[in-house]
């Protein structure tokens, strides 16, 4: 009975939209590749390599919408920390070190962000951009815009393995935690539901005792993390910190998010609508690449795709609006 | 031709609530219409409706013959409807010249806004009326009177047929009121429709020629305003005598000892601010909007920083930082505003409640939901609260179960509230609920929590409470028992100046 309720809960309406959504996108690229080449393990296996970085990008920027903020940092912090990461390690530093050191650059300019946001008072939107284009400096001025090789064996090892039979990378495994992580932290714990509340509502959330700056701090400390764990996995998978990294993700992520129903006003949407969201966008993106369209219209297209996702986000925000804010 | 606007068959509803139901009546040119009905009766709405803020469900509203069809103010505001809310619509940082004529300042040589002619123009419109007032002066450094006026202006500038006031005399000292009906006067003999919806009885002798009474939403007397008197209107505005209300309570007869004693308070509003509040005491705050009565509470409760004085709560000193840190030591606050400060308005019932003790709700490190159902589901029960389920958004409840919500939360049993800060717990609930939150306030002194009550109803705070302390202007302006206090005392102090 309980467990009914709880898939009922799961397979809502949006998640079979979301799912039918999928499908429409499978079948498509698989009826205009060539031989269906689109539904082709070695595509597939493209598919799922490099999606830990769009993963992790999209619960970076998702938990932070839900509390009803925005960065738009991620990319510029993760392809920052995937050259630092590179230049440490041909720097001779052991991996772990490394790792852990730009683990903490990347928290670090979340907290950069969070008082910028939290403090001083500047909107997520410009303080965040800003930020960007500091980091996005920063990536080149590292290394005279040149990019780093990466040898290290175990880096390279996370980077590229793959288990059964070539179909399951490493990173798709810590892609998929990653995700389960999220999911429970955000939907069955204290921390999880005052992200919900405060981006519902901060002030009511502040006067029940729940502290908004306080979470707010995590949550950009927490983007930090997993921006610059994506630009570190790239680097992995590249074997190469690059002056591009995953700047061209950052959007990905935001398009991810907001399919799956994550709101740009706050408080509402869950990581399963947000994972078919990922799944969308990843096959989205490497279906332009089969069907050979070139990386400038493949720009456009995300463009288009973020368009039509803040649409939906903006018509569902409106319907619900329109209920609100006329009191009687 | 004469002026003539007629409401037909108004219907609207709200999630939860019917708002309006068959509203009919009309007005004509040269008189003053009165509005009147409690809070929640649909007064506000029926103005929204007519200045093209909502639309109806249903009916027609006809001005002079042509029926209205409006889908934004503007379009309201060109058919020649101007309505004056308590909310000021100017800006403030431009000239009393300029907010009269926004938009379409009279234009001079090569296009540019004539600075002279602006201003003669106001001045002759303020010569008008008769009033004081530096047409260049920024609109900001007038007394809220004096906005006021400057809206009336603005509204006749525009040529309106319809002028509403909604609750126009709630900000305005006496003398102030006496230049506003002088106002109203003019623009009646001037043959304009007048609308005027207020709660003050004596001034709807004064200034109003007819009155219409509105009850939860119905329409349930029209008279001539000199053929009836105050008793009839609160009969009809209330659906019987105010005094029974209050009558039948079960109050706490068992007050204890000091609980909470504030001395000295300041804040960047509020000026040398103190009083007690005793266990199973009821201290009522009076006064006008601004008098500072919201800011004590937050004062208290460390949602606002506190520059000077002394809390202490059981005899001992408290500052808190954040409103957690006062919810830890049982102080508990229901806001104003219920929806802005009070819910996050898209999550369940439950979500609601449970908000300030998710740390006492857990099975490990994951929430219970079962604890926070059985919670939930106590609150519901022991207020009545109207809603299907414990998974209900907030949003779609009436305002007087989103209230009870509110109540829930703090009372639930893993709470330990000692005192309960209640700011306009009746705002916007219709007269029903009202009489049940009475008896809730009463039952939680019982329980020997201590009630800071926050009202701007003057019988419902001179009524419940067993203390009543009066504001104005940041201050303490007196300080009474509820055998000493009378509604006429009580608003002699709100307005001392």
């Amino acid at each position: 009975m309980e467990s009914a309720k709880g898939f009922k809960k799961f397979f809502n309406e949006k998640m079979v939209t979301l799912l039918v959504l999928l499908v429409i996108v499978v079948a498509a690229f698989t009826v205009l590749s060539k031989n269906g080449s689109y539904l082709h393990p070695a595509n597939i296996r493209n598919i799922f390599s490099l999606m830990v970085v769009t993963s992790l990008l999209t619960l970076a920027v998702g938990c932070l919408m839900i509390s009803g903020n925005i960065d738009l940092s991620t990319g510029a912090n993760g392809t920052l920390c995937g050259i630092l990461f590179a230049l440490l390690l041909q720097g001779g530093v052991a991996w772990p070190v490394a790792l852990i050191a730009t683990l903490l650059i990347g928290m670090a300019i979340g907290a950069f962000n969070a008082t910028l946001v939290n403090i001083v008072g500047f909107q997520p939107f410009i303080a965040t951009m800003a930020v960007a284009s500091v980091a996005k400096g920063l990536t080149y001025v590292a290394n005279n815009a040149v990019a780093v090789p990466v040898k290290d064996p175990v880096i390279t090892w996370i980077g590229t393995e793959r288990f059964f039979n070539n179909l399951l990378p490493v990173t798709l495994i810590i892609a998929i935690v990653a995700f389960v992580f999220y999911t429970v932290l955000m939907g069955a714990t204290e921390f999880g539901r005052s992200v919900y509340l405060i981006g519902g509502n901060r002030e009511a959330a502040r006067l029940s005792g729940i502290h908004p700056v306080k979470i707010s701090y995590i949550l950009f400390i927490n983007s930090g993390m997993l921006s610059a764990l994506a630009g570190i996995l790239l680097a992995a998978r590249l074997k190469s910190g690059t002056v591009t990294g995953v700047v061209n993700m950052q959007f990905s992520g935001m398009t991810a998010a907001m399919l799956g129903g994550v709101s740009f006003g706050g408080g509402s949407g869950g990581f399963g609508g947000v994972f078919i969201g990922m799944l969308i966008i990843n096959g989205f993106n490497n279906g332009l690449t089969v069907l050979g369209v070139s990386s400038y219209w493949q720009t456009v297209a995300s463009g288009v795709l973020l368009l039509f996702a803040l649409t939906v986000d903006y018509l569902n925000m409106k319907r619900r609006g329109k209920r609100v804010s006329k009191r009687g | 031709m004469e002026r003539c606007l007629e409401f037909k068959g108004i219907e609207k509803a709200f999630p939860g609530v019917r708002a309006l139901q068959d509203i009919n009546f009309r007005v004509k040119g040269g008189r003053v219409l009165a509005l009147l009905g409690e809070n929640g009766a649909g007064k506000s709405t029926l103005l929204k409706i007519m200045s093209g803020d909502l639309r109806a469900d249903a009916g027609t509203i006809t001005l002079n013959g042509r029926e209205m069809n409006f889908s934004s103010p503007n379009d309201a505001i060109r058919a020649g409807i101007s309505v004056i809310y308590q909310e000021r619509q100017l800006v403030p940082a431009m000239s009393v010249a300029e907010n009269i004529f926004p938009g379409i300042p009279p234009r001079g040589a090569l296009g540019l806004v004539a600075g002279k002619q602006l201003k003669r123009q106001a001045q002759e419109l303020i010569d008008k009326f008769g009033l004081s007032i530096d047409p260049a002066a920024p609109v900001g450094t007038l007394s809220v009177a004096y906005q006021q006026m400057v809206e009336i202006m603005k509204a006749y500038r525009r040529d309106s047929d319809v002028i509403a006031f909604d609750e126009p005399t709630a900000p305005l000292t006496d003398a102030e009121i006496a230049i506003l009906f002088d106002l109203i006067r003019r623009l009646k003999e001037a043959g304009k429709i007048i609308l005027y919806v207020s709660h003050r009885l004596s001034e709807i002798f004064q200034v109003t020629d007819e009155i219409v009474v509105l009850k939860d939403g119905r329409l349930v007397a029209e008279m001539k305003t000199s053929e009836t008197g105050e008793q009839e209107l609160i009969r009809a505005m209330v659906g019987r005598d105010i005094g029974d209300t209050y009558a039948g309570l079960n109050r706490n007869d068992k007050i204890g000892e000091v609980l909470l004693e504030v001395s000295h308070l300041e804040t960047d509003v509020l000026r040398d601010v103190s009083f007690t509040l005793r266990r199973g005491e009821i201290v009522g705050f009076a006064g006008l909007v601004g008098a500072g009565r919201t800011e004590v509470a937050r004062a208290i409760f460390g949602a606002d920083p506190v520059s000077s004085g002394e809390i202490k709560i059981e005899g001992k000193p408290v500052r808190f930082k954040t409103p957690k840190d006062a919810i830890d030591a049982g102080v508990a606050l229901c806001p104003e505003d219920r929806k802005e400060q009070g819910l996050v308005l898209f999550r369940s019932v439950r979500d609601n409640v449970t908000m300030p003790i998710l740390a006492k709700v857990k099975r490990g490190l994951f929430l219970d939901n079962h604890a926070e159902d059985e919670i939930t589901i106590d609150a519901v029960k022991r207020y009545a609260i109207k809603t299907p389920t414990v998974d209900k958004i907030v949003m779609e409840l009436s305002g007087g179960n989103q209230q009870k919500v509110i109540l829930g939360r703090w009372t639930s049993s893993k709470m330990t509230t000692k005192i309960l800060i209640l700011d306009e717990p009746t705002k916007g609930i219709d007269v029903g609920t009202k009489a049940e939150v009475y008896q809730m306030v009463c039952d939680f002194a019982g329980q020997g929590i201590g009630v800071i009550f926050i009202s701007s109803e003057l019988t419902e705070v001179v009524n419940i409470s067993d203390t009543i302390v009066v504001m104005h202007g940041g201050r303490v302006t007196g300080q009474m028992t509820r055998q000493e206090a009378t509604e006429e005392k009580v608003l002699a102090l709100a307005m001392l100046d």
